[in-house]
C-alpha cells in the first residue's frame, strides 16, 4: 500500500521520535561531510546526498566497547555489556544500495554464534529506505542486481514526488508499525507522480560468470595488474556498506581497560600476518585478491548473496583509482 | 560454549601452575574460576581457544591438555608478541581470559581399531599431544601408535617429560629426533630431519591414520614421505593455524579460500589442504 508523506509531515514525524527518546540516525552535515548520523532536529536532514561512509556504522560502530576489565590483586572483574542501553532507532533516508546491504551482515551476525551487538541494534532499528534520484558515474547498484528503488532491506520504502514530499509504501511488519503509529502523518495518495529514478550507467553483470572465472583463477597474472598499485589504504573496506571484517583489541593498562571491536580491513597487511613472521597474504594483490574474491565468490558460497551493493563508495574515494566495477567487468568479459 | 550472551566474554582462569618447556616455550595449567564452567567445560581434541591477557588482548592455541582430564585445561605458547609476553608475565594465581572450545576436532571416534602415527616438528605437538594423551587415556580403542617428534635442537623439545614416559611404555614408540647440529653429547634420539626420520621408521599404511603437525617446511616435505608409505590423502589429518581474533567465523582474517580455519577447521585431511588455494 502507498501513502503520501509531505516534507514538513516528514520533519514533524522525525520530531516527534526524537522528542520520544528515539534515535533517529539520518544523512546529515558533520564538518563539511555528509553522514549518517544521529539527528538533533530534522532541519538537519541532507536528504539528497549519498554519505560519505555507508549505514552500517549504525549497527557495527567503528569502535565499540566488548567489555570491560579491571585487576585487584591477583583478581581480574569483567564487566559485561548491557545490551538494552542500545537505543531504539529508526534509520532514515537509507540509500537502497546501503540497506540492501544490511540483510547481508545480518547472514554473517547470526552465522551460528550470535553477535548480540548487531543483532540487538538491528532489532530496535527500523529503515526507513529513500529511492535514489540521481547516480554519478561510480554507481553501479543495477550492476549487482539492485536498483535505485531497491526495497531489499528497508522496513519502509520512499519515493520523492513532483512537488516535494514522498510517497511511501510498507515493506515489513516493522514498518507497517511505525506507520500506523504516527497515522496521522500519512495521507492517501491519489495524484502523485514520483520523481524519475536514477539511471545507474551500468548495465546487469553476469554474477554466476563471475563467480565461475574467479574460481578457476585464484593464481592469475591478473591480480598483479589489477592490484599492485593498491596501497592498502583500507578506505574501500572502510566506506563500504558490506564490509565486515573486525579486530578485537584491549585497550588499557594491565590494571583496567576495555576490550574493544574495531573495523578493520583485508587490505592491511597486518590482518593476516602471524606472530612468527609469516603471511599467507604477503603481497598486495593477493590482499585484493582476497576483497574481490570475498566479494563475488566465498561469501556466495557460503550465504548464497554477493557482498557487495554496487554503491561505488570505493570507487570515489581510492587515492590511485582503483574501479571495482570496471574490475568485475572485466572478469565477466575474460570469462567469454 | 561460553553460556552468556556475549559470545566475546571470556570465562576467567587461575593461572594454578607454569612449566617451562623450552627457554622460550611455556605451558600454563588453567582452573576455571566458576565453579559450574569447572565441571561443565568441556572440549574434543582438536579445537582451538583464545586465550587473554588482560590489557594486552586475546591469542589463538590450541587446548593443549587432554579432553579426559578434568577441572583444568592447559595451554601451550612461544612467546613471541605482545600478548604471549603479556601470558608470560603471569604468575601463579594470576587471573586470565579463556574464550572456546572453538572449531572442528580430530574425528576420534573414527580412528578406533585403527594404528596411529602421530608426526610432529618443534612447538607443533601441543595440537597433536591433545590426542595422543586422548588416544592413550583410551589405549584399548587403538591399535599400534607411533609417535614421531623432532625439533631443531635438543633444548626445543617441548614436552620433554612426557616424551620420557612415552619412550617408557611398551604401548607406544616414540621415535625422537633433532636436527643435524642440533644434538647434544648425551642425546639419546636420532639426528635428521622429521620427514627422513619418518621415511626410516616407516611404519605401516595399512589400516593406520596419519596425524602431522608442524612448521610448513615440515608438512610439505612429509606428506610426500607419507604417500610413499602408501598412506592415502585420507588416513591423513593436520591442524592449520592462521591469525585470528574472533574464533567464531565473524572478523573475516583466518579464511583460506572460502574455508574459514576457524569453522571449518582447524582440522583437515591432507586431501582437504590439497584442494585449498595455496594461500596458507
Amino acid at each position: 500500500m502507498q501513502t503520501y508523506l509531505s516534507e514538513h509531515n516528514l520533519h514533524t514525524l522525525l520530531n516527534n521520535l526524537i522528542s520520544k527518546g528515539v534515535r533517529v540516525v539520518a544523512p546529515k552535515f558533520n564538518a563539511g561531510t555528509v553522514l549518517y548520523e544521529p539527528l538533533e532536529n530534522a532541519a538537519e536532514l541532507v536528504p539528497d546526498q549519498l554519505p560519505r561512509r555507508s549505514g552500517k556504522e549504525a549497527f557495527f560502530p567503528l569502535c565499540e566497547d566488548i567489555m570491560s576489565y579491571s585487576k585487584e590483586g591477583q583478581q581480574v572483574t569483567v564487566q559485561d555489556v548491557d545490551p538494552s542501553r542500545f537505543p531504539q532507532t529508526v534509520f532514515f533516508g537509507v540509500r537502497p544500495c546501503d540497506a540492501a546491504a544490511i540483510p547481508v551482515l545480518d547472514a554473517v551476525f547470526s552465522w551460528d554464534y550470535k553477535d548480540q551487538f548487531f543483532l540487538e541494534r538491528r532489532n530496535k532499528t527500523t529503515i526507513i529506505g529513500l529511492a535514489c534520484t540521481t547516480a554519478d558515474d561510480a554507481c553501479f547498484c543495477t550492476a549487482v542486481g539492485l536498483a535505485p528503488d531497491e526495497r531489499k532491506g528497508s522496513d519502509l520504502f520512499l519515493t520523492p514526488v513532483e512537488g516535494g514530499g514522498y510517497l511511501c509504501e510498507t515493506c515489513t511488519e516493522k514498518g507497517e508499525i511505525l506507520l500506523q503509529q504516527n497515522s496521522g502523518m500519512f495521507s492517501q495518495s491519489s495524484s502523485h507522480t514520483p520523481l524519475p529514478l536514477a539511471k545507474p550507467q551500468f548495465e546487469k553483470l553476469d554474477l554466476a560468470k563471475i563467480k565461475n572465472w574467479l574460481e578457476n583463477h585464484f593464481e592469475d597474472p591478473a591480480w598483479d595488474s589489477i592490484a599492485t598499485r593498491c596501497v592498502g589504504c583500507g578506505v574501500c573496506a572502510f566506506v563500504c556498506p558490506a564490509c565486515h571484517c573486525f579486530d578485537i583489541v584491549d585497550e588499557g593498562t594491565e590494571k583496567s581497560g576495555k576490550r574493544r571491536k574495531n573495523w578493520d580491513a583485508c587490505g592491511f597487511w597486518k590482518f593476516t600476518h602471524h606472530a612468527s613472521g609469516h603471511n599467507p597474504r604477503d603481497q598486495q594483490p593477493k590482499r585484493y585478491r582476497n576483497r574481490i574474491m570475498h566479494k563475488f565468490k566465498y561469501y556466495d558460497d557460503k550465504f548464497g548473496q554477493t557482498l557487495c551493493t554496487g554503491c561505488g563508495r570505493c570507487i570515489r574515494l581510492c587515492p590511485v583509482g582503483i574501479d571495482i566495477a570496471d574490475i568485475v567487468k572485466g572478469i565477466e568479459q575474460a570469462e567469454g | 560454549m561460553c553460556n552468556q550472551n556475549n559470545i566475546y566474554l571470556p570465562y576467567l582462569a587461575t593461572v594454578e601452575e607454569i612449566i617451562d618447556e623450552t627457554p622460550d616455550v611455556r605451558t600454563l595449567k588453567l582452573v576455571f574460576q566458576d565453579e559450574k564452567v569447572r565441571e561443565n567445560f568441556s572440549f574434543r581434541a582438536g579445537q582451538f581457544a583464545e586465550y587473554s591477557a588482560f590489557g594486552a588482548g586475546e591469542s589463538t592455541f590450541c587446548i593443549a591438555s587432554s579432553p579426559t582430564w578434568k577441572g583444568y585445561i592447559e595451554c601451550c605458547f612461544r612467546s613471541v608478541g605482545r600478548v604471549t609476553e603479556a601470558l608470560r608475565r603471569l604468575e601463579v594465581g594470576d587471573t586470565m581470559g579463556v574464550r572456546g572450545p572453538y572449531g572442528n576436532s580430530f574425528p576420534i571416534e573414527q580412528f578406533e581399531g585403527k594404528s596411529l602415527v602421530f608426526v610432529a616438528g618443534g612447538i607443533a605437538l601441543p595440537p597433536l599431544r591433545t590426542l595422543i594423551w586422548n588416544c592413550l587415556d583410551l589405549r584399548d580403542k587403538f591399535k599400534d601408535i607411533t609417535i614421531v617428534y623432532g625439533a631443531r635442537t635438543v633444548d626445543d623439545l617441548v614436552y620433554k617429560h612426557e616424551l620420557k614416559a612415552w619412550e617408557e611404555r611398551d604401548d607406544v614408540r616414540l621415535v625422537k629426533t633433532v636436527d643435524p647440529g642440533g644434538e647434544t653429547a648425551d642425546w639419546d634420539g636420532k639426528v635428521g630431519f622429521v620427514p627422513a626420520v619418518l621415511e626410516e621408521a616407516a611404519p605401516a599404511a595399512e589400516n593406520t591414520i596419519a596425524l602431522v603437525c608442524g612448521p610448513p617446511i615440515m608438512i610439505k616435505f612429509t606428506l610426500p614421505v607419507l604417500e610413499k608409505l602408501g598412506f592415502k590423502d585420507d588416513q591423513v589429518y593436520t591442524t592449520l593455524e592462521n591469525r585470528m581474533k574472533c574464533g567464531l567465523g565473524k572478523c573475516g582474517r583466518c579464511n583460506v579460500g572460502n574455508i574459514y580455519v576457524c569453522k571449518d577447521g582447524p582440522v583437515f585431511t591432507a586431501g582437504q589442504v590439497k584442494a585449498m588455494p595455496q594461500e596458507f
